[in-house]
């Protein structure tokens, strides 16, 4: 067994990067399609109409329900032959923002329940139409109810990127896996992606985290 | 009683039912509240008092009968709903502030969207009025940070904000520390010397007696006893009403 080597990190840093470059490229595009997905889905789950948020809390079951790189197979190798055929990084894309949104769904969804009703009657007393209580009154305190548990849905979905390399898609899992079949390197190469994804989780939490006090400070209030 | 005369009328209630399901809340509830009148509304939990005055700005949709507010039909025309919510404002038992907002925001957020006055206009509208509740030093911060009897202060301040010609009091002081009752009743007497009208849910006896013009008592959904608050405490006629002050007077 060959001896801690910081050189051969140091050596392999270009191409991680590449592969980060393509993680975080992947992760962010998925953040954001689940978020607005997540909002979406959210809204027909709590209509009034079963027609509408039966089919999304069957949706939430079964995508909670199922392993994610079953999700990840399917949708990279099942599509296709339902007609569908998406590249690895689009099949990605697609899978982690399925993934998260059912999360963001259901935070949303607790963030919604946080407002209470009795606000509602203040809003309609004072002549606020309904969709000005929505906006002003509603979204602004669900979405700080919300922050907490989408933040950590975020953080997941940059670390489910790394499933990705199963189907190919050379993402920075896929660039260490990749090194230690030709070196053999795998304590310095699973270290050195350790640190990566720890040093962007810890930057997106503690981008979360100032918005989640920014945005709690009048709310808490103490 | 048409004519002029009408023009004084400020809120009729006609043969108005409510039901929720099976259950029958609001029993043939005849009524007129005059403009400039006060009138302390009381009854057992559950007897229908929030709900009655819920009626009036159509918080609550009731079934038969008719109400209106200075002449117009509470109804589900969206345009009388605007109308007589302009003119209406409302109190409740658990102020209903919104959380995320300061004391100022809280004050002008309806005036800007509803009135559709500018924000340095709203300000000092809402300036006006925390003053008057004597809270203008609290307008930066938050609900959370302020006492229940503040907070039901600005309630009251945020509503005043609208211009409102009537004010519904749902039961403003029972979310209250009793050291805090004083302060919001205080604010509320010296509305109604102003000469506003006013409805009042609450067993703030007292108040009544200083304040009302007119005491109702209801129960099981029905108006019981109509008095002036003299006669109402000194020598109700219903039995239950007797029954109900004996317990609340001890």
């Amino acid at each position: 067994m060959p001896a801690f080597d910081w050189g051969y990190i140091w050596e392999a840093v270009p191409d991680l990067l590449d592969g980060l470059v393509v993680t975080i490229y992947v992760s962010f595009l998925a953040i954001l399609l689940s978020l607005t997905v997540g909002a979406i889905g959210c809204a027909l789950r709590v209509a009034d109409h079963k027609i509408l948020s039966f089919p999304v809390a069957g949706y939430v079951e079964f995508i909670r329900g199922t392993p994610f790189l079953v999700q990840v197979f399917f949708i990279f190798y099942g599509l296709p032959s339902l007609g569908l055929t998406l590249s690895a990084f689009w099949s990605g894309v697609v899978a982690l923002t399925v993934w998260a949104s059912v999360f963001h769904i259901e935070s949303f969804r607790a963030g919604l329940s946080a407002v209470g009703k009795e606000i509602q009657n203040a809003s309609a007393s004072l002549g606020l139409r309904s969709w000005q209580h929505t906006l002003f009154v509603v979204l602004p305190i669900a979405t700080r109810s919300a922050l907490p548990s989408s933040l950590n849905t975020i953080v997941a979905t940059i670390k489910n990127s790394a499933y990705l390399q199963a189907i190919g898609l050379v993402e920075l899992t896929f660039v260490a896996v990749d090194r230690i079949a030709y070196d053999f390197r795998s304590t310095e190469m699973f270290l050195a992606i350790c640190l990566i994804y720890l040093a962007v989780v810890l930057l997106v939490s503690a981008a979360g985290h100032r918005l989640e006090r920014r945005l709690n400070r009048p709310y808490v209030g103490r | 009683m048409n004519g002029p005369i009408q023009k004084d009328v400020g809120i009729t209630f006609s043969k108005v039912n409510k039901w929720y399901g099976a259950l029958h809340v609001l029993r043939d509830i005849d009524l007129t509240v005059h403009d400039g009148e006060k009138v302390v509304v009381c009854g057992p939990s559950g007897s229908g008092k929030s709900t009655l005055i819920r009626c009036i700005n159509r918080l609550e949709e009731y079934q038969s009968g008719e109400i209106k507010v200075g002449g117009i039909a509470v109804d589900s025309n969206r345009r009388n709903i605007d109308q007589i919510r302009r003119r209406v404002g409302m109190v409740f038992q658990n102020f209903n502030l919104y959380p995320h907002l300061t004391i100022l925001d809280n004050c002008t957020l309806a005036q800007r969207w509803v009135r559709g006055f500018s924000r340095s206009e709203a300000e000092e509208r809402a300036m006006h009025y925390l003053k008057r509740v004597r809270i203008p030093d609290q307008a930066s911060k938050y609900p959370s940070q302020l006492s229940g009897g503040q907070q039901q202060r600005v309630a009251i301040a945020r509503s005043l904000c609208m211009s409102p010609e009537i004010m519904l009091f749902d039961e403003p002081t029972s979310a209250l520390d009793p050291e805090l009752v004083r302060e919001v009743l205080d604010t509320m007497a010296e509305l109604a010397g102003e000469g506003m009208t006013m409805i009042c849910v609450t067993h703030e006896m007292g108040f009544a007696k200083q304040v009302a013009d007119r005491v109702i008592f209801m129960d099981d959904g029905a108006i019981v006893e109509i008095a002036e608050p003299r006669d109402f405490f000194d020598n109700p006629k219903e039995e239950r009403t007797r029954k109900f002050l004996s317990q609340i007077l001890h």
